[in-house]
């Protein structure tokens, strides 16, 4: 056997593409690797910092005494601005934008998008203030001190970046709108449920900081599902609830009208809610070690531990850079064990999170108890990046997990690196719900507020599906749940998954529908279509109506599924805005705030101060405060986007 | 940034440049990828043996020597990473035993049926020691000289012509006796 031939065996040999998302992957996680090298650099040179490698040990940067110069000092501030809590509007892959010209302005890079002036002002006030800075930085130990105490021109120069569309290394998937849909060619609209409420808290979080959200990250029905809607509850206790409809003018686009379907869980046993069989999956890994990830992530699930009965059970499964068992199934009577367990959880390693989900369910198999509530909660960031990570391959495995009646509560954490679309898959195909932790009083809400709806399904695989009449509906379009579309024949086929309904929780849907004959019409009339409609007559009987509602449901421990239908006609109309339901209009400004986030062209001349006076007139009783919140988080859209560039 | 060579970039990474830090794994993804894949062949595992390739370029970016070409370092780098990783993945296995028994009917790579003549010699390849692997990986594999492998293998060149003699010796012997 010769050399050549050898070599030209070995290159024979078939290299399969490597997967966009493995590369994807691979270049986010250096990228963040790459920016904590960074950071540590800047601590280590803080004369009275401390060393603390938790995260990476290695950090050559920190071992070696490194002179301060006048381009690494410009360097050190620049990151200061950077790693800010700001710095997340930093547009990381604008590479477009970045120019490096010569060797000089390799220490003040990166550079983000700034215009001219502002980038001006940014050398000018860089450069006399160095000494000072200088002393600044040596003086403190936390970066966040640093950037907060930067002078009032800094402040400046850190708003441009604030003004941006926040991007940030969250994986979000992506949302196409739903398209109009002509009632004469395809009448029949299916989806499902979804009440989840992450998206919802994650625009929060980035409008607290400033920053307008970014589009994939706003999922229309999860906003207007934050909210509790007062819907009546059925008269009789055989069914778990009652679809609520109404019909009313678009506060966006008179010449349309809305549809509003709600519907409200209720718990037809609320005295004999079953024991909670419960294992917690903690990711403890590297990328958890920041405060508002493991130490919010401890803090929350004390508070659910604080608000479980007796003789519930918990069992605690860490993951990092492999899974384990931290504390075997106890009994909340034996609340000290499991809370100090809870304390001892420290971040440090990779994540194994595929590892992690495969024995947290070993474990709930285990200590399965057919009386019981079974659910399996996984708190995370989402970033997988050790052994199984492949979102389908999770997909199927908990999939099979959720025939074994194992549900899933998926609780995201911390942003920068949050993998919402995984997060997402997850909860969906695993009989789960996903809620996004961005502050306590997050928590609060998901885990002690409304504990009976996170972990209480009273009814699962619910699915919507609406006929329209072509004879008073032209066009429709739904408002939302463009991850939720089933397809039409899945409606009556109980194998097909869908969305879970917990006590309590409530769930609208909203379509934005074009009457026959009104001017907003969007498609054409066909050239060669019939003109003769059906034989309804119009204006009796079923011509009457505007379209025919069903719901699929099934009890938690059925297998076949239960019918709900409910014609919708004139006595649901509302004929103006104000006479509408209070919650029906709240719902409506909801959406218009979320399709405003997403620049929806439905939107027309619409903007956040028409949201404002919608909601502001519908806000009700407002137990909590959260509608409140709203407004207020309108009001930093509207700050956010005139200052920024959309 | 396009026209950066590779040293310009670390340089510029190394002061903090991140736009050049991604530009240098964009450049060198695609090859370290092949490489990693032509050690363990494994889609999946090749992809982390990548990921995890330059996450260390990272820790050890301030230490690169501009002696040594930039290449010749990544080799390096990969070849020492691919050799942790197939140790770890013994352990790493176990404990995805029992999430493989979920999925036994999943292919879990890029495994060809029919055993083609290039398989069995990687397959042999990766019978010989890791010294004579990573020779023959760089020189047969990747095309590079016996001077260019020694200098990412930090030994003499006689080393790697030794070694190479030695592995050509056993993929014969192996190959004779199955033919």
């Amino acid at each position: 056997m010769e050399d050549k031939e050898i070599k030209s065996l070995l290159a024979e040999l078939k290299i399969p593409e490597p997967g966009k998302e493995a590369r994807d992957k691979a270049i986010r996680s250096a990228l963040v690797e790459y920016r904590l090298s960074q950071e540590k650099k800047i601590k280590g040179f803080s004369w009275i910092g401390r060393l603390t490698g938790k995260k990476h040990k290695g950090g050559l940067f920190m071992t070696r005494p490194i002179t301060i110069t006048a381009g690494i000092a410009t360097c050190i501030i620049t990151f200061a601005i950077i790693l800010s809590p700001q710095f997340t509007a930093y547009r990381a892959r604008s590479t477009k934008s970045i120019t490096v010209s010569s060797e000089k302005r390799e220490a003040e890079l990166p550079k983000t998008t700034l215009n001219p002036v502002e980038e001006k002002k940014m050398k000018i006030s860089s450069l006399p203030k160095m000494v000072e800075r200088k002393r600044q930085i040596a003086q403190s130990d936390s970066l966040y001190t640093t950037a907060h105490s930067l002078s009032e021109s800094d402040k400046v120069t850190r708003q441009s970046w604030e003004n941006q569309e926040y991007i940030g290394r969250d994986m979000f998937e992506k949302i196409t709108p739903n398209p109009i849909k002509l009632v004469k060619e395809e009448p029949v609209s299916t989806f499902s449920i979804d009440v989840d409420t992450s998206s919802y808290s994650f625009v929060r979080r980035a409008l607290n900081n400033g920053n307008l959200p970014q589009k994939n990250a706003v999922r229309v029905e999860e906003m207007i599902n934050y909210f509790d809607y007062d819907y009546p509850l059925p008269e009789d206790r055989t069914r778990p609830f009652k679809p609520s409809v109404a019909v009313f003018p678009t506060p966006w686009n008179q010449n349309t009208k809305l549809l509003l379907i709600g519907i409200k869980g209720y718990d037809i046993n609320p005295d004999s809610n079953p024991r909670s069989n419960l294992v917690f999956l903690i990711d403890v890994s590297g990328s958890m070690d920041s405060p508002d990830k493991l130490p919010l992530l401890k803090n929350s699930l004390r508070m659910l531990v604080n608000t479980l009965d007796p003789d519930d059970t918990v069992a605690i499964v860490v993951y990092a850079g492999a899974a384990g068992t931290v504390l075997e199934k106890t009994k909340i009577r034996e609340k000290g064990k499991i809370l100090a367990a809870l304390d001892r959880l420290k971040a440090g390693g990779s994540t194994a999170g595929g590892e992690g989900i495969s024995l947290a369910y070993s474990i709930a198999e285990a200590n399965m108890d057919p009386e019981a509530l079974n659910r399996v909660i996984l708190a995370t960031d989402g970033d997988f990046n050790v052994g199984i990570r492949d979102p389908q391959v999770l997909k199927n495995f908990v999939e099979r997990k959720r025939n074994k009646n194992i549900y899933l509560s998926v609780l995201g954490f911390g942003q920068g690196n949050y993998n919402d679309a995984l997060m997402q898959k997850l909860a969906q195909n695993g009989n789960g719900n996903a809620a996004y932790i961005d502050n306590l009083n997050e928590a609060r809400k998901v885990l002690v507020d409304e504990v009976q709806g996170t972990l209480f399904t009273i009814a699962k695989d619910v699915k919507i599906q609406v006929e329209f009449n072509p004879l008073k509906v032209a066009e429709y379009r739904l408002i939302g749940y463009e991850t939720r579309m089933l397809k039409r024949e899945d409606f009556n086929n109980d194998r097909v998954d869908a969305g879970d309904i917990g006590s309590g929780h409530s769930v609208t849907a909203l379509y934005e529908i074009t009457p026959t004959g009104s001017e907003a019409r969007l498609i054409d009339d066909l050239r060669y279509g019939s003109k003769k409609n059906s034989v309804i007559d119009k204006g009796k009987g079923k011509g009457s109506e505007y379209a025919f509602l069903k719901i699929r449901y099934k009890l938690p421990d059925e297998t076949s599924s239960k019918l709900i239908t409910t014609p919708i006609g004139s006595k649901h109309e509302y004929s103006t805005i104000s006479n509408s339901p209070g919650d029906s209009r709240f719902a409506a400004a909801v959406a218009a705030f979320g399709q405003l986030l997403r620049d929806d062209p439905h939107m027309g001349q619409y903007n956040y101060d028409d949201v404002i006076a919608l909601a502001r007139v519908s806000i009700g009783e407002d137990l909590f405060g959260y509608r409140t919140e709203f407004l207020n988080l309108v009001r930093l859209a509207k700050t956010a986007t005139a200052m920024g560039d959309r | 940034m396009d026209d950066y060579s590779d040293i310009e970039l670390v340089n510029l990474a190394v002061k903090g440049n991140e736009q050049a830090f991604e530009e240098l794994i964009q450049r060198h993804y695609l090859s370290v990828y092949h490489f990693s894949f032509k050690w363990c062949r494994i889609k999946e595992d090749a992809e982390e043996i990548a990921q995890e390739v330059f996450i260390k370029l990272i820790r050890k970016l301030s230490s690169f020597k501009k002696k040594s070409s930039f290449k010749t370092w990544l080799f390096r780098i990969t070849i020492n990473t691919a050799k942790d990783y197939s140790r770890k993945s013994s352990t790493r296995r176990l404990f995805e035993s029992a999430y493989r028994n979920e999925h036994t009917n999943e292919n879990p790579g890029f495994l060809n049926e029919d055993n083609t003549e290039t398989e069995r010699l990687y397959d042999h390849i990766d019978k010989l020691p890791d010294k004579q692997k990573a020779a023959v990986m760089l020189v047969m594999a990747e095309g590079l000289s016996h001077r260019e492998a020694a200098k990412v293998l930090k030994c003499h060149e006689k080393t790697i012509s030794w070694r190479i003699h030695q592995a050509r010796n056993r993929l014969k012997a192996a190959f004779s006796q199955r033919i």
